[in-house]
């Protein structure tokens, strides 16, 4: 791992500080043990020296992205290395000059609580990672972050980055948005970036209006329910990251850094801590390519056809459309369903996309396709034909299925492309191979899926493959909640305060009843015994606990079949998969290795 | 006949020079980067000239590949912001890329093509070596063409002192001397506040300020320089100190038209007179200054002693010598390179010439003169000279 080092020039009267790690932007510079004794010693030069002001940037691309998430997963006294941020972080502070932060490049996490304890900041306007992701780490900021921002920015927008914003797929600032919301106090053109933050530094002409902290309870009652919204409790850290800002008002800077202290004394050892830790060390790997991915060549994929005009299937082609750029058809029984899907597409897609794609009721158009991915109603017998049909048209064409858990090899496809819903916002796909998925077949699958944006994990091609499969076996738990005397709010309830993003109920709605139980039905007819068609009676009514514990327990028992059975290679993959294709929050941390629920 | 138009000098500018390669300031900093630099604060120093007024955006580049390739002057003019309305191409002449600029453009303004142009050049000597994935055909050589050493400058320099014996080692190291000397004091003047520009670089010991050329020695020595190792040939004359270093740096200009200054309200320093290319032998490239020195003086019927400051590339002191001799100036002349120069400050290829034009507009006004020259040699063996006038 390469070393962050503060590397300290003089520019006439200003000391240019660059944070770098002597690694290109894909390497981005974090803040560990060695980064820390590099700045002491250049803080120490900077409090000998004779300087007017100072600059602080970093190396191309790249502010500073924070705390290394790896050591922070090692450390062994969470409150010395608290305490070694804001002992730093306070001496730049306190320096005798002023102080600019320049922002050029991804600013994360303990790199902008750096820059918020310069005097002032510029950032440059090709920015697009300003933020604070620790809340979304089940932490808080801890280096004077939660103190700071608000002082800066006010309590309510504050609560906005280091709170919501994390909790919302981790969404950071662009620069113009943090320039707006006053983190940064000028935006500049990146052409000439440290060349202007230079400049501004040396003449310092800030504009700034006083927070307003006037109506602090009620925004602090508005972002604790949309927190409950979004964790129902699950994970302590929003909620005492919202604490932390509120008691700013109040506390001076040194009470504030106790408060954090405290805080994350208690948080980093947390279980959810740990399990986010590990999840996202999990999801980071899985963007990169498998190490049991064949060597083979991709094939080029230069016409696309899709077979059934629904919603899956609209979806689909409007994503494929997007992003591959290829002439693009489907095939639907009934005419009026294709122009339906047509036009919608059409109204999504740039103007010179709406002209590649087409579509009809006969096969002749799938003819030059290099892949066909049939997306109709999971029925076998249907699925069979049409992937009959289309061979014979495009006998060269990969054929690929959406089916949510019928066997890809049965029904006659190469290999299984299992999306999830809403395409457009769920970022897993189920790659499944099968045991006649050609090398080439599958790189294509593979290739194909990362130009799609989306994160692939291979699996095998069993039942329901990998989150259908364990989804299914949990809601069979639920199902005889219900059955035996829980209401559905209850049962939802229960699940909720696991921090699951939406209620079994809400989501068996989305998916559809019918679907759902003809994937209970699949998986019944491999292993009847852990999964009944009829909810099992009796027990009676049980409480919140019960239900949340034998839902895990029966996800944790399934996991064992999973991996018994081969579905997938690395058992992080099945955490993998429960994250990025069920929405499982970071602090469960799966199901496998580092999670809240352990086999 | 058709008139011509007057072709004005309003300002020039440039980045520091550095040393090519990993140690030198802009190893880390893309070419076309430095020029769009010195673009930049071209527009910012003349502020009143809207950026879509430019009629052509013309840079110089000897290595037109990589980080200086893609049309460098469209490619710059798109990177420093300007409108996209305005265009821009590149051109070459080795050594005089940017005097050649200065004239390609001085053209279209003559013509009424382009009222306003911006001339210049960069030169990432680091990135692009001499010469490199250059293919010399085979014909040159078997058909004798020309001398194989005319490939190599540093060979041609001392072809020079071959044909001119009068020019001793001893009287190229003196020229050097003098060249750091000037150049000292030069940094202590306003010439180099009011022509260079700074420009923070990312380095290996992070950002800095590419803010002074790294080739000043104020520490030279006469015998210092005697005891340095002749570098292209045993024996010969030529070394590493009485020579410009390889070198990154990039420069630019704006010309106007006198019909647009009022409109755009820049202010005028040099008037273009008249300018000259002429050829060689391509081994003996160094003297190429000359006939374009006499070629120029010749059509605007002005003689040497006219002349107030004489602003001549230096990439070998035996060249500058060849000049002086042939046309009678003294070495130590007060009217020769008063900044010093390529020794002193370097030579990025094709950017100098604008360099030689700033310093040169500097050097009127602070004596007060009235015409200059600027003159370059080129290898395969020709030679520039530009003569002006100052005005304002």
């Amino acid at each position: 791992m390469a070393e962050t080092v503060f590397k300290l020039r003089r520019a006439g009267t200003v000391a240019l500080v660059t944070i770098d790690n002597g690694e290109d932007h894909r390497v981005p510079t974090t803040l560990g043990r060695s980064a820390f004794e590099s700045a002491i010693s250049v803080i120490d030069e900077l409090e000998r020296g004779d300087w007017t002001a100072a600059v602080i940037t970093g190396k191309p691309f790249v502010f500073c992205v924070g705390a290394d998430i790896d050591e922070l997963g090692r450390v062994e006294d969470p409150r010395e290395g608290i305490r070694a941020g804001h002992g730093l972080f306070s001496r730049i502070h306190a320096l005798p000059f002023p102080t600019v932060a320049a922002i050029n490049g991804a600013c994360l996490g303990g790199g902008l609580e750096l820059a918020l304890h310069c005097t002032a900041r510029t950032i440059s306007s090709d920015v697009r990672h300003v933020g604070f992701p620790e809340v979304a780490l089940s932490i808080i900021p801890g280096w004077g972050g939660t103190q700071l921002l608000p002082r800066l920015i006010g309590p309510e927008a504050a609560a906005r980055v280091i709170v919501l914003n994390p909790l919302r797929q981790n969404r950071l600032l662009r620069a113009k948005e943090a320039f707006e919301l006053g983190i940064a106090d000028r935006l500049l053109s990146p052409v000439e970036f440290v060349d202007e933050s230079l400049a501004f530094a040396r003449t310092l002409a800030i504009e700034r209006s006083d927070p307003d902290w006037s109506d602090l309870e009620t925004g602090v009652r508005k972002t604790r329910a949309k927190v409950d919204d979004a964790v129902h409790g699950a994970t302590r850290a929003p909620y005492v990251a919202l604490d932390l800002i509120a008691g700013a008002r109040d506390w001076t800077i040194d009470e504030g850094y106790a408060a954090e202290e405290d805080a994350m004394t208690e948080l980093l050892v947390s279980p959810q801590a740990r399990a986010a830790a590990y999840a996202f060390t999990v999801v980071e790997r899985r963007s990169k390519r498998p190490p049991n991915l064949p060597e083979a060549r991709p094939r080029a994929v230069t016409k696309v056809g899709i077979v059934g005009a629904g919603l899956m299937a609209t979806q689909l082609a409007t994503l494929f459309l997007e992003r591959l750029q290829v002439p693009l058809v489907l095939r639907d029984i009934e005419q009026s369903r294709v122009d339906a899907a047509l036009e919608s597409i059409r109204s999504e897609v740039k103007p010179f996309l709406a002209t590649i794609v087409d579509g009809g009721t006969g096969w002749e158009q799938f003819e030059g396709c290099d892949l066909v991915l049939e997306a109709v109603f999971e029925d076998m017998d249907v699925k069979r034909e049409v992937l009959a049909d289309v061979r014979r048209i495009a006998p060269d064409a990969i054929l690929a299925t959406n089916t949510s858990s019928l066997s890809v090899e049965g029904m006659g496809a190469d290999v299984g492309l299992h999306f999830f819903n809403p395409v457009a916002v769920m970022p897993l796909v189920e790659i499944a191979r099968t045991a006649t998925t050609t090398d080439e077949q599958l790189a294509t699958a593979w290739e194909v899926v990362r130009q799609l944006r989306k994160r692939g994990v291979l699996v095998g091609d069993a039942p329901g493959f990998v989150v259908n499969r364990l989804l299914t076996r949990m809601t069979v738990v639920l199902m005889d909640a219900i059955e035996s005397g829980n209401t559905v709010e209850e049962v939802d309830e229960a699940i909720l305060s696991l921090g699951m993003p939406m209620a079994p109920s809400v989501l068996r709605e989305m998916v559809g009843p019918a679907v759902a139980q003809h994937v209970l039905e699949t998986m019944h007819a491999s292993w009847p015994e852990r999964f009944p068609v009829a909810p099992a009676t009796g027990g009676g009514r049980r409480t919140q606990e019960q239900i949340r514990d034998a839902a895990l327990e029966a996800v944790a028992d399934e996991v064992q079949h999973v991996l018994a059975d081969g579905v997938v290679d690395d058992p992080a993959d099945v955490d993998a998969c429960l994250i990025l294709g069920a929405g499982w929050p970071l602090f469960l941390g799966g199901a496998v290795t580092g999670g809240v629920v352990r086999t | 006949m058709r008139e011509a138009r007057e072709v004005y000098f309003v300002d020039g500018v440039r980045t520091a020079f550095g040393k090519a390669g990993p140690k030198g300031q802009f190893w880390r900093t893309r070419a076309d980067d430095m020029a769009v630099k010195a673009v930049r604060e071209l527009l910012r120093r003349n502020p009143s000239l809207p950026p879509e007024r430019i009629g052509d955006v013309v840079m110089a580049a000897t290595a037109q590949v990589g980080d200086q390739g893609l049309t460098l002057g469209r490619d710059v003019a798109l990177l420093a912001g300007i409108p996209e309305t305005v265009p821009g191409f590149a051109v070459d002449r080795m050594c005089a890329g940017a005097l050649t600029a200065i004239t390609a453009a001085a053209g279209e303004i003559a013509l009424g093509a382009a009222d306003v142009a911006v001339a210049g050049g960069v030169e990432h000597m680091g990135h692009h070596p001499m010469g490199e994935d250059v293919d010399f055909n085979p014909r040159f050589v078997s058909e004798r063409l020309i001398d194989e050493s005319a490939a190599v400058m540093g060979k041609t320099a001392e072809n020079l002192h071959d044909r001119f014996p009068a020019i001793t080692r001893e009287r190229a190291d003196a020229f050097a001397l003098a060249s750091q000397q000037k150049a000292v004091a030069a940094w202590s003047n306003g010439v180099m506040r009011e022509t260079v520009v700074p420009m923070a670089v990312f380095t290996d010991d992070g950002w800095k300020l590419a803010e002074r050329d790294e080739f000043l020695r104020p520490e030279t020595t006469m015998e210092g320089l005697a005891g340095l190792k002749p570098a292209f040939r045993p024996g010969g004359r030529v070394t590493a100190g009485n020579s410009a270093g390889l070198t990154d740096g990039a420069t630019a200009a704006l010309l106007a038209a006198e019909e647009a200054l009022d409109e755009v309200g820049l202010e005028p320093r040099l008037r273009l007179v008249g300018y000259a290319y002429a050829g060689v032998e391509p081994h003996l490239m160094g003297i190429g200054p000359v006939p374009a020195t006499r070629r120029v003086l010749e059509q605007a019927g002005i003689t040497l002693d006219e002349i107030d400051v004489l602003e001549l590339n230096e990439p070998f002191a035996v060249q500058v010598l060849t000049w002086c001799d042939e046309l009678g100036v003294d070495a130590d002349d007060p009217r020769l390179n008063p900044y010093g120069g390529a020794i002193a400050c370097g030579h990025p290829l094709a950017a100098t010439g604008v360099r030689l034009v700033a310093q040169l507009a500097y050097g009127l006004r602070e004596r007060k003169g009235r015409y200059g020259l600027t003159a370059l040699c080129i290898g395969m063996g020709m030679g520039a000279a530009i003569l002006w006038e100052r005005v304002g």
